[in-house]
């Protein structure tokens, strides 16, 4: 683990990435109590306020302090799209690598069944869930969950089609282990390092998927501060402060670059051939 | 004459974050015109090394502290990348281990060889390729000017290393580096390609270094070999003083561990019980499924044959060799045996009958055992030794005491400390791994166990002694064998039986004794005969027609 992360350090990518990740992780554990506001409270006199000593990012449409607001978010749309892209991952790890072990038929028969889901675009896959799910921050991300798991269970069959043909598998089958043990025991854990370099990938997309899907109106709901939503309700006001729109959305750019360069940065570090 | 290649105190350092490693400490080599030098080691012994630093071919973290490369005289280390780049391929050569991959797939075999002509020799392409069929047809191939236009997987690896040996000589370079070139290749096709090296060697007179890790082939192939071990040239004899007086203690042990034929390991066969172990009969395998797609289109495809027909039988206590080119079926029959591969005709274990993978049930499996060849594919990489050994145990049951005490006892029987069981098999040597592969193999008990190549992936004295293990767990359980190698110089030392297959195809079935009285099939004497044997042992060195200068034609110790 600690050569992991030296490795990974010893990449510009990977050092930006790591510190970027590291700062939002501090966010979401230390935010709400570093906010020098309630993220509720209103202030019909401090409207549409520009940054200031008292407000350093400014105050939205209602007077509330945006960055109480955002240090509050951050919890909501950094876990969700953590936890969205996690549940995406097993499911798509496990229904990889199950296809990699069966072969024939039924490597056929699940795949171009993933083939066809994957050619929905995710974020109309999502919107279908989350429609017929309804409108809650957990529907979102069970929505975006299941929206990566064919991509992900295409990249780990790949990956795990090798591993199927080494000979610790065929010892495995030869002994008599059942299907269960040899998929989630013996191949499993070979095929882990490329799906956390393309999760780390997708927690980005999932982050401004769950931000797109709240500006829609499908995630998180009023009042919360998810910073999809923020931006959502933002865009009304634009005209009389830029500020409203500018900050969540810099926010999410900045969580979604950091988890690409974190995502680039391990692809490197776990090659032990670079 | 000064020598063509002299290498004089010359040492090789790799840089890595926790310091540098040194893989050639202080070489020194010479090989004159004509001469052809043998360099042996083990792996890791920093032979290829020394290869590429003669080729001026070296990764970024390469350091070299200090040393000269001479190729006739011209210092080799001081030169800009461009003078090195006119040099390879016109003044040096290098045939490499594998022709499959070191022959472009993409381009046709003549035009990779027109190519080094063109570029070293400024011939025009039509000089060039009439050239290139000239050599083709000097190296052996038949029918040059079709060679020329196939591409590599058109061609068999004998055919295509001829092609890159027909390169490697195409400028008549002043020397010429084989590194392991016959190791990929099947005994017989090996056979060939030595015997094309001596003849080209004694024609053109290089100088050549030849790489190997097999002492007993170099010791045929060269004038002079030079015993390397981590990096030092431990000694440098004449071929023939190597085998029978060596002086260095590395050299007596690597030649102690070259198989010896005429030197039985194990015991004598058992007396048949009348009831054989295992019995397959008429068991064949075949390759590919054929989609119902195509055969509604009348399109189906002949299948690949992995086994036809095959019937042998494994008594009790027995050690049944098994010996075949690679291709000729002897690990798909392993396959079938352990229920990886379907299969038809059927199998009788101790009389009970197996039609097919749904018939094998647990005492079945846990009465059969297979060991792979790598231990590094065949132990997984993510578990723990010790999760790897009980594995066995929970699905067989047997031990009597808590698990780790077994996992215990079964590192100890194959002469493992216990504390192995917290590593991970990465942090194990490759004759360690294998006797993990092993350990676990025995853990259930069995009565029939089935070696897949296990030595090949081994070193010559790590090989030596896990075979002494295999003899010495044999003799305490009295357990079957089914080894499956190409090695015949090892089968022959300890298998009571031989089985020698040959594409798919079981061709002859003989005891021992038989063979050594002198095979009937043609060809197992080929066979035989394609393999150096060690000199000065008991049995005497058969040297080829083409056999290069000064060793003498066999002689005893």
């Amino acid at each position: 683990m600690i050569e992991l992360i030296r490795r990974l350090l010893r990449t510009p990518q990977g050092a930006l990435g790591l510190s970027i990740v590291a700062l939002v992780l501090v966010l979401i554990l230390v935010g709400p109590l570093a906010a020098p506001h309630d993220p509720d409270t209103m202030a019909p006199l401090v409207r549409y306020k520009g940054p200031s000593p008292a407000y350093w990012l400014g105050t939205d449409q209602y007077g509330r302090d945006i960055l109480s607001r955002l240090l509050y978010g951050a919890r909501a749309t950094v876990v969700m799209a953590f936890l969205a892209t996690a549940l995406g991952s097993i499911v798509g790890a496990v229904v990889g690598t199950l296809s990699a072990f069966l072969g024939g038929r039924a490597d056929e028969a699940i795949m171009r069944t993933v083939d066809a889901v994957m050619s929905i675009p995710s974020l109309l896959f999502a919107l279908l869930i989350a429609n017929l799910l309804g409108k809650s921050s957990v529907d979102a991300v069970m929505a975006i969950g299941i929206a990566f798991a064919p991509g992900m269970a295409r990249i780990t069959r790949s990956v795990a089609l090798t591993v199927r043909k080494q000979d610790y598998v065929h010892a495995a089958i030869a002994r008599g282990e059942g299907g269960a043990y040899i998929v989630l025991r013996e191949m499993l854990p070979n095929v882990v390092a490329p799906i956390i370099v393309e999760a780390t990938l997708r927690i980005a997309f999932a982050v401004m998927l769950f931000a797109t899907l709240s500006f829609l109106g499908l995630g998180a709901q009023p009042p919360a501060s998810e910073w999809g939503l923020m931006v959502a309700e933002a865009r009304r006001f634009m005209h009389l402060s830029p500020w409203m729109i500018l900050w969540p959305s810099l926010a999410i750019a900045l969580v979604a670059i950091g988890f690409n360069l974190l995502g680039d940065g391990l692809r490197d570090a776990l090659n032990p051939r670079t | 004459m000064p020598p063509v290649l002299e290498i004089s105190n010359y040492t090789l350092d790799y840089a890595s974050p926790r310091g540098d490693a040194r893989a050639l400490d202080a070489i020194d080599l010479a090989i004159g015109r004509g001469e052809a030098l043998g360099l042996v080691g083990e792996s890791g012994s920093g032979k290829t090394s020394l290869a590429w630093a003669i080729m001026r071919y070296l990764p970024g973290n390469a350091r070299e502290p200090g040393g000269s490369i001479k190729l006739s005289g011209e210092e080799l280390t001081t030169k800009t990348p461009a003078e090195i780049a006119a040099l390879r391929g016109r003044r040096i050569g290098m045939v490499f281990q594998d022709p499959g991959t070191s022959l472009n797939p993409t381009l046709p075999l003549g035009e990779q060889l027109a190519e080094v002509l063109v570029r070293h020799r400024a011939l025009t392409r039509r000089q060039a390729w009439a050239e290139g069929e000239a050599m083709f047809a000097r190296v052996g191939l038949k029918q040059p000017a079709q060679m020329m236009r196939r591409y590599p997987h058109e061609a068999s690896g004998g055919e295509k290393q001829r092609v890159v040996i027909a390169t490697a000589f195409a400028c008549n370079p002043e020397c010429i580096l084989f590194d392991e070139p016959t190791t990929a290749l099947d005994v017989i096709t090996a056979r060939q390609i030595l015997d094309l090296f001596a003849e080209l060697q004694a024609e053109t007179s290089v100088a050549s270094l030849y790489i190997s890790h097999d002492l007993a082939l170099v010791a045929q192939v060269a004038h002079r070999v030079a015993v390397i071990h981590r990096g030092r040239i431990v000694e440098q004899r004449t071929a023939a003083g190597i085998f029978t007086n060596p002086r260095n203690d590395y050299t007596k042990r690597l030649i102690a561990a070259v198989p010896d034929p005429g030197r039985r390991l194990s015991g004598a066969a058992p007396i048949p019980s009348g009831v054989p172990l295992v019995e397959a009969r008429a068991v064949s395998v075949h390759y590919g499924r054929t989609s119902r797609l195509a055969t509604f289109f009348g399109r189906a495809r002949e299948r690949v044959v992995g086994n036809r027909a095959v019937s042998l039988s494994v008594d009790p206590g027995e050690i049944l060799g098994i010996v075949g080119e690679s291709g000729s079926g002897k690990s798909t029959l392993a396959k079938a045996l352990t229920g990886l591969n379907p299969f038809t005709g059927e199998i009788r274990f101790d009389g009970r009958r197996i039609g097919g993978i749904a018939d094998m049930d647990k005492a079945y499996r846990r009465n059969v055992q297979i060991v792979f060849q790598h231990p590094d594919a065949s132990l997984n990489p993510r578990q723990r030794i010790a999760e790897i050994l009980s594995r066995p145990l929970a699905l067989y049951g047997g031990q009597d005491g808590p698990r780790d005490m077994a996992v215990a006892r079964l590192l100890e029987q194959v002469h493992l400390p216990a504390d192995y069981a917290r590593r991970y098999p990465h942090e194990l040597s490759g004759g360690e791994k294998q006797r993990v592969a092993i350990a676990r193999a025995f853990a259930s008990k069995p009565r029939l166990v089935i070696c897949d190549e296990i030595t090949s992936a081994l070193d010559v004295s790590v090989q030596a002694s896990v075979v002494e293990l295999l003899l010495d767990l044999q003799r305490r359980h009295g357990t079957a064998y089914l080894f499956i190698t190409h090695d015949i110089n090892l089968v022959r030392q300890i298998a009571h039986r031989i089985a020698v297959m040959y594409r798919g195809d079981l061709v002859e079935l003989l005891d021992i004794e038989q063979l050594e009285a002198g095979p009937r099939h043609r060809y197992t004497r080929a066979l035989i005969e394609a393999v150096p044997r060690p000199v000065g042992g008991t049995t005497n060195i058969t040297i080829g027609r083409h056999s290069p200068g000064p060793i003498p034609g066999g002689f005893d110790k």
